[in-house]
């Protein structure tokens, strides 16, 4: 295939998308208020870009993000290394961890309303933690998977503890860590999106909730297709950030 | 006899680094809380500048003995003396090359190679000449940038002996380094490892179970058998290097051998 139809095939599928939509919309029967028809959707974009209103939304959303986030996947990453480094810690907090890990991050969120309020503590919170455990866990992971062999080569050639960490045990346990952040972000922003529609003032998840009272299904879509795009866009920034860190991989 | 062909003996008796001292060593693992003998009663001298072959079917504790030289393993019962000063953990002038090359993939050669002087106190300038150096005696000019998955793997295990030649070790202990290579790659990194030992003048002890390439290299070699591994018995090769691989010396030696290890 010719260069210039690889780079245009990414956009194939989303087309036929819009394509199925707009021809639904008008010959499908739906009543319009229902199923608004795409270009009126692309209008009440336009509209909220120019009132300012959808930067502010995006704004809020994507500062809550970033500040959970960081946190989250700080406290992950820390908590995951000490657990392979530790057997007294993993012992006593592993099986924990385990269990907590397997309560999905939206069944938390009316327990941390009730704790931190609906203000952005709780947005946060909620945030944190859905960063906190894939993190830890591929930290985990990628610490104890490293193969014994490289340590036997760096004994041998007797590396300091600093060399040791930076060019040895960094790099051998970064591959499943940088894919375990990049789940982190994916999951924490889902789960943003999910929270702001419970409860906020403010973000992409309360604009489409409360378009949504307001009957307002051409904003409600604006929000949904945006929260895609915003995911998308972080997901794909990450995997360029990946393959730079990682092109020693026998991976083209 | 051998002091007389091989030049490189004669300097024994001059105090020259790499001497090698093995007494009465036993080595056993413990499965399941039972000891499970590995070596038993092993006597070894090799002299500073020797290169001795060690063969042996699989299981006969030839990879131990190295790792006990190297100093990876510290428990054991007996002496092994570099220079007369017991192992006691890894040093650095005992180089090991293990069978698999083990560079770090996330490095390319030359960050590799170097990464082998991190302890060493010497000027940047000094370093990358010794590393462009060493990679010239393997034969790696050229590939300096390259990450280990873009090598074969002879030029990899290349890489990997620049690595342990680096910090000049006085013995340098190959583990089956040419095992998983083919038979050509195998037939030219040995005659390099040929020209590279008479360059570099430092004590090797290779292990292998091919026995043409011990007769080919070592100026000893030392059979060992399994179950627990012991020293069989030891050949002088008193041919002198560099040697024709097809010297009839070297063919009624390996009929020998094989005829012994294969238990006729």
């Amino acid at each position: 295939m010719p260069v210039v139809l690889t780079r245009l095939s990414v956009f194939a599928s989303p087309l036929a998308l819009v394509l199925a939509w707009l021809l639904l919309a008008r010959f499908g029967g739906f009543p319009a208020q229902l199923l608004v028809p795409p270009q009126e959707v692309y209008q009440a974009f336009v509209e909220l870009l120019q009132s300012g209103e959808l930067r502010e939304h995006l704004a809020n959303s994507l500062s809550r993000l970033a500040l959970g986030f960081c946190a989250g996947a700080l406290g992950g990453l820390l908590f995951g290394i000490a657990m392979a480094l530790s057997e007294t810690v993993e012992a006593y907090c592993g099986p924990l961890f385990h269990v907590l890990r397997q309560i999905p991050s939206i069944a938390l969120i009316p327990m941390f309303i009730l704790f931190f309020g609906v203000e952005e503590t709780f947005k946060v919170v909620v945030v944190a933690k859905a960063s906190f455990f894939p993190v830890a866990l591929a930290a985990s992971d990628g610490v104890k998977g490293i193969p014994r062999r490289y340590f036997e080569v760096a004994e041998v050639y007797r590396l300091p503890l600093p060399s040791l960490v930076r060019d040895v045990a960094l790099p051998a346990a970064a591959p499943p860590i940088v894919t375990g952040l990049r789940i982190a972000l994916s999951r924490a922003w889902m789960v943003l999106v999910a929270a702001e529609l419970l409860a906020a003032d403010s973000g992409l998840g309360q604009m489409i909730e409360m378009s949504r009272q307001m009957m307002r299904i051409d904003i409600v879509m604006v929000g949904v297709v945006l929260t895609g795009l915003v995911g998308f866009t972080l997901d794909h920034g990450f995997r360029l950030l990946e393959r730079r860190l990682l092109r020693w991989r026998d991976t083209p | 006899m051998t002091a007389i062909l091989n030049p490189r003996l004669v300097g024994a008796e001059l105090p020259q680094p790499g001497a090698l001292a093995i007494r009465g060593l036993n080595k056993a693992y413990r499965i399941d809380g039972r000891p499970l003998p590995v070596l038993q009663g092993i006597d070894l001298q090799v002299l500073p500048g020797e290169f001795v072959s060690i063969v042996g079917t699989s299981g006969c504790g030839k990879s131990s003995l190295l790792r006990l030289i190297v100093g990876l393993e510290r428990e054991y019962d007996g002496q092994i003396l570099l220079d007369g000063e017991p192992v006691r953990g890894p040093r650095l002038d005992c180089g090991l090359v293990f069978q698999d090359h083990r560079l770090f993939p996330w490095k390319t050669v030359w960050d590799n190679v170097a990464l082998a002087l991190k302890h060493q106190r010497l000027s940047r300038r000094e370093k990358a000449e010794r590393v462009d150096e060493h990679l010239a005696l393997v034969g790696l000019t050229g590939f300096e940038r390259a990450y280990p998955h873009q090598l074969s793997g002879g030029m990899a295990q290349r890489a990997a002996i620049a690595r342990a030649l680096i910090t000049r070790p006085k013995v340098l202990l190959l583990d089956e380094p040419f095992g998983a290579l083919d038979a050509l790659t195998r037939i030219r990194l040995q005659a390099e490892l040929q020209r590279i030992w008479a360059q570099q003048r430092s004590t090797m002890i290779m292990v292998t179970h091919d026995v043409e390439e011990a007769l080919y290299l070592g100026d000893r070699v030392i059979v060992m058998e399994p179950r627990p591994g012991r020293i069989r018995h030891e050949v002088q090769v008193d041919l002198p290097h560099p040697r024709e691989r097809n010297a009839p010396r070297l063919q009624n030696l390996r009929d020998e051998l094989l005829r012994e290890l294969t238990g006729d």
